[in-house]
């Protein structure tokens, strides 16, 4: 059982020895179903810490924001920064040592495994009430959520309002830590890719039909990469205009910019720009689902990722984030990995 | 009546085995059917999902990725890179509802043009019911 | 800026115009905003065609040309040095493919024409975007190294020292000579093996430019063509060759006899032991394997009855590491392994040889000083029947190739058996006889006509013993019917395997083998001693089976190229190499991961390209997720200019 108290108490140890420059966690928000990423730089506020179903955020993305902020700094503070992390969170961090985008000295991972559960899909919440606004909520034995609104109180099994993800997770612990609270077993869910079905199983038409359709949606406000902690470029390669400019930056590089996608919300370029992410992502993505979240128009961005992830894994039996020292997807190969596709 | 429909086909042949394959072809003088423009990559370990995508965005009907055969490789090993890639890719634009008969890779040596001719010959005939392909394809 | 591109439109006789409008073709290229010239011509790779480019450049001030003709790879050449004389960078000028890609390949002149536009426009988009470029200059270190140390070892290290470089010669066996040095005599002329092989060995050992390592094995190679580095294992022989006098007293005393490697089993040998008595360099090597210990408790003899102490059970391997500008490989064969050959009774029965057995049956220095006798009772054989293509020319079950020398050799066993027991007979099972080569097919005919070999069309279908004599099941095919030979002995002539271990060894110097494990070359009929990295070279039967003649003059062809290299001061790599955008690099390393060359690392976090290592395959290019890496002139924004003239409207 991950004992919320136990992580305090280590959190204040850890900013009392000055261990850690400061701890992201999370905290109660205004927002009763969703928690809200909390930066603790004082040992005094670690009251403020919560750990349960509503921590869904992957905090790793203010790893990213760290590094560039580090990397401003004349002297920098060279302290790890301490982190809470679920299973999923510390696959990205693996990725981010796999891709040495971070080291494994600038951060101090809180491991904290979802045992059994999980986190809230807000979405599922929302659909149950209505319209209704939850003003708190309480969790029952680990089994039950009791949400309270203006008019109500109701009781809702956690498995049914449980995000798609951890239904489908099959590490639901830190498979990287420092410390680590809860249990570490395996899941094996029956159908890890059961929410891919329904799309696979449309004609060639249909499936062009329900993209067209969800892309069509898109308004190109890249919130998806915004939020995706493995979208750490500095400069996207579908943007048609250069930003990582520097003071080296020639006329002549910022002109050759190739245009691959146009900034235009278009079918095509709406398509070319899901395309090129999902691509970019093919054995990086680990699953947080974070872009679907945030999507302001509802694309369910995360099964373009998870098609990926299951190609990734029938064909070439890799799963993003496990091992920082194997080589990524794409810049690997088996010799027996399958040909049949090819002449 | 309509003029029957002609397919755009855009192929990267990789410059030792698949190029020289299709050289083969010409100097066989095999025939095959003029809807296919090569562009010569060195390795098909070269070609980048962006090319593919961008062919369908240009309006291309077909695109082919050819290499040499796993072992063959003038890079050693670029076509193992570009088989795993190309997967990826068949797999996804598939899933997105494009019909799997556009994309296409094969491995041709360079000492088949035999077959380099007949995989046009094919893709060509396969194109053809589909119709252009629009659903990737930037409305000009 | 806009470029001033030049374009030029081959006719080919009719080999393009047949099919192309090359005028139109012209015409319309004159269109595009970069072209200031266009024109067709008959034949632009004659000499007036090339003169037309040349003063087109200077004329027209041009910067860069597209010669729209045939293959790039046959006339690319020639017309980028046509660029340089008109006076442009020779990298301005890229070939556009309109005669095997287009009008060798299609009958419509009207579509025919609409591609050959397009080709040439996607050509004209991929030169406007090239750079200038200069061949990348590398200093040679002027020393070879030769892996193999049979004859075509042996041959490619002499003439190498002979043109007055310094080489290195690695042999993993104790000696030099490898297979040839087991041979009786030498078809067609029937020259003895060793009276003309030992000269060379010792030409070797005493040549001041080779340094000999025997008992030794290269380990690893790194680096590139004119600067590889090799780490060698030199293992220990356990005795001193400078104190050493030959005595031969500790192979006396060693207690240990295991079979002799040189005699094919045939004989044995004690585990301290000198291979053949012209073994280069003469001296002993203990066979740590089968030597019960080095310590003088578990046994000590042999060092007990050195007198001059040459003997050191302290010997270390040894790492020797080298720096050399070019390599041959030679690495040589093995016979067909006889644990595939068990239909034949080979390794069960005997009196069944493979042919290199029979070689040292026939030798002078064999196990029975030439005098051919059966290994099972050291009687004469009366009735000797030879099979050919054991394990060859047999897709379904063996090697589908042909071993090309066994024909020969069969010929010269089944005569030199003759002459040895003239009143024998020999039978030989054959499918075909291949017989090319200066005097080869007189050879055959002479042990046919003048030593009375029975020449049998057909395959064996089974050997086995029975009271004392082998028998022989097979079928004459020319005569229709079965045959039954009870024969004294069997020669099989088993087919050439490449080296045990080549495959391993292949992948350690990143060489590339054919599907049956012989090593590949550059080009089948053009490049016949290269591999396709360069600076590399093959001799001998490790790159497909061939006879002494064959492998002598392959690997003088082999030495030939690695001078070429070691001749040099500098080499030039081409220019078309990947270059890193470095504010655009997060040092994720997949680039390196994906390397075919090792020509990319990480430093300070960025990706780095080693220019020489690179050959520009754009591997990287095509893996980076941040389009920070890309092949010159042959970029993605050049790609992506070519897609859009290859769509066309």
């Amino acid at each position: 059982m991950v004992n919320l108290e136990e992580i305090k108490k280590e959190a204040k140890n850890i900013l009392e020895e000055g261990k850690v420059k400061y701890i992201i966690g999370y905290a109660k928000s205004s927002n009763a179903l969703m928690a809200a990423p909390t930066f603790v730089k004082k040992p005094e506020d670690i009251d403020k810490l919560i750990w349960d179903p509503t921590c869904f955020q992957n905090l790793v993305k203010f790893l990213l924001d760290e590094k560039r902020k580090k990397a401003r700094e004349k002297e920098p503070d060279i302290r790890p920064v301490g982190i809470f992390v679920k299973g999923c969170d510390s696959r990205a961090i693996n990725v981010l040592l796999q891709e040495k985008f971070i080291t494994r000295e600038d951060v101090y991972i809180i491991g904290l495994s979802c045992e059994d559960l999980g986190v809230l899909d807000e979405k599922k919440i929302f659909k149950k009430l209505k319209g209704e606004e939850p003003e708190k909520i309480e969790f029952d034995q680990r089994k039950n959520i009791v949400i309270s609104t203006k008019e109500k109180t109701i009781k809702i099994p956690l498995k049914e309002i449980l995000a798609e993800r951890c239904l489908e997770c099959t590490s639901s612990f830190p498979v990287i830590s420092d410390v680590f609270w809860g249990d570490r077993n395996n899941r094996s869910p029956k159908e890890p890719f059961k929410s891919l079905e329904q799309i696979e199983s449309l004609s060639q038409e249909k499936k062009w039909d329900f993209w067209q359709q969800q892309l069509s949606k898109c308004i190109r406000c890249y919130a998806c990469r915004s939020v995706c902690p493995m979208c750490y470029c500095d400069e996207c390669v579908v943007d048609s205009i250069n930003l990582a400019i520097t003071a080296d930056t020639t006329a002549e590089e910022k002109s050759q910019k190739i245009k691959w996608i146009e900034k235009s919300p278009e079918s095509s370029e709406n398509f070319g720009y899901h395309l090129v992410r999902a691509m970019h992502l093919a054995g990086r993505c680990i699953d947080c689902s974070e872009c679907e979240r945030v999507c302001p128009v509802d694309i369910p961005l995360r099964l373009l990722n998870k098609k990926l992830e299951k190609v990734a894994k029938e064909l070439f039996d890799y799963k993003a984030g496990l091992d920082p020292e194997q080589p990524s997807l794409v810049s690997s190969f088996k010799d027996e990995d399958p040909e049949d596709f090819i002449r | 009546m309509a003029e029957e429909f002609e397919p755009k086909i855009i192929a990267f042949l990789c410059k030792w085995c698949s190029s020289a394959g299709s050289d083969l072809a010409g100097v066989s003088r095999m025939k095959y059917p003029p809807n296919v423009v090569p562009i010569t990559v060195m390795c098909s370990g070269s070609v980048s999902p962006l090319y593919i995508f961008n062919a369908f965005q240009k309006g291309a009907d077909g695109v082919l990725v050819s290499g040499c055969h796993p072992g063959d490789c003038h890079y050693i090993k670029g076509n193992f890179y570009a088989r795993r890639r190309i997967a990826l890719v068949k797999e996804l634009i598939e899933y997105i509802g494009l019909e799997p008969q556009r994309f296409k890779m094969s491995w041709v040596s360079a000492a088949e043009g035999k077959k380099y001719t007949k995989i046009i010959q094919d893709f060509v005939q396969e194109l053809k019911p589909l119709g252009p392909q629009k659903k990737l394809r930037r409305e000009k | 800026m806009k470029k001033r591109t030049g374009v030029f439109v081959c006719h080919c006789g009719i080999n393009i115009a047949g099919t192309v409008d090359v005028k139109n073709v012209a015409e319309e290229l004159m269109k595009h905003s970069d072209v200031t010239h266009s024109e067709d011509y008959v034949y632009m790779c004659s000499d007036p065609g090339q003169k037309l480019i040349e003063n087109s450049i200077k004329e027209h001030n041009l910067d860069s040309v597209v010669v729209a003709c045939c293959s790039p790879n046959l006339h690319e050449t020639t017309f980028r040095n046509c660029a340089k004389a008109g006076g442009i960078n020779e990298f301005q000028c890229e070939i556009a493919n309109i005669r095997e890609q287009c009008s060798w390949v299609h009958k419509d002149k009207l579509k025919a024409t609409e591609k050959a536009i397009k080709i040439t426009r996607s050509t004209v988009e991929h030169v406007v975007k090239n750079k200038s470029l200069e061949p990348i200059s590398i200093p040679v270190t002027r020393r070879g190294l030769v892996i193999g140390g049979g004859i075509a070892g042996i041959q490619a290290a002499l003439d190498m020292a002979n043109s007055g470089y310094e080489v290195i010669l690695v042999e993993k066996s104790p000696s030099i000579g490898g297979h040839m040095i087991q041979l009786s005599e030498t078809f067609p002329t029937l020259d003895c093996s060793q009276c003309i092989l030992t000269p060379k060995m010792v030409d070797v050992s005493k040549h001041p430019k080779i340094k000999l390592l025997t008992y030794s094995e290269v380990q690893e190679i790194t680096g590139y063509v004119g600067n590889f580095k090799a780490k060698i294992l030199k293992k220990p022989t356990y005795v001193d060759p400078d104190k050493c006098t030959l005595c031969d007293k500790c192979v006396d005393v060693c207690p240990i006899v295991v079979p002799n490697e040189f005699d094919i089993g045939l004989t044995g040998r004690k585990a301290i032991y000198i291979p053949f008595p012209q073994a280069i360099p003469a001296t002993y090597t203990l066979d740590i394997v089968n030597c019960p210990g080095l310590l003088p408790i578990a046994c000590g003899k042999c060092i007990d009855v050195c007198e001059p102490g040459a003997i050191d059970y302290d010997m270390k391997p040894e790492i020797i590491e080298e720096e050399i500008g070019s390599i041959v490989l030679a690495t040589g064969y093995d016979l067909y392994d006889k644990e595939n050959m068990k239909e034949y009774g080979y390794g069960k029965y005997a009196d069944v040889l493979d042919g290199l057995q029979f070689e040292r049956l026939l030798s002078a220095s064999g196990p029975t000083m030439g005098e051919v006798l059966r290994p099972s009772d050291h009687k004469v054989p009366k009735e000797v029947v030879f099979i050919q293509c054991v394990g060859s020319r047999d897709p379904e079950l063996h090697c589908a190739y042909c071993s090309k020398i066994c024909c020969m050799y069969t010929a010269k066993h089944a005569m030199l058996y003759k002459h040895h027991v003239p009143d024998g007979q020999a039978y030989i099972f054959y499918i075909d006889i291949r017989s090319g080569g200066k005097d080869y097919e007189e050879f055959v005919q002479r042990a046919k006509e003048e030593d009375g070999v029975v020449y049998l069309r057909g395959k064996v279908s089974k050997i086995f013993e029975e009271n004392g004599k082998i028998t022989v099941w097979g079928a004459d095919t020319l005569a229709g019917k079965d045959i039954e030979i009870n024969a004294d002995m069997v020669v099989l002539a088993t087919a050439m395997r490449p080296t045990k271990g080549a495959e391993e060894f292949a992948k350690k110097l990143k060489v590339s083998l054919d599907k049956d494990g012989f090593l590949s070359e550059a080009h089948p009929k053009l490049r016949p001693v290269e591999s396709v990295t360069s600076g590399l070279f093959f001799a001998g039967a490790a790159q497909a089976p061939k006879d002494i003649p064959e492998a002598v003059a392959q690997a003088s062809g082999a030495a030939a190229k690695a001078i070429i290299i070691l001749s040099q001061d500098h080499l030039f790599h081409s220019p078309i190499v990947a270059e890193v955008s470095l504010n655009l690099c997060t040092g994720c390393g997949m680039c390196v991961d994906v390397c075919p060359y090792d020509a990319l690392s990480l430093k300070d976090n960025k990706a780095e390209v080693n220019e020489v290592l690179c050959e520009g395959c754009g591997t990287c290019s095509a893996t980076c997720l941040r389009a920070a890496i890309e092949v010159k002139n042959i970029t993605p924004g050049q790609i992506y200019e070519m897609i859009d003239a290859s769509v066309g409207g």
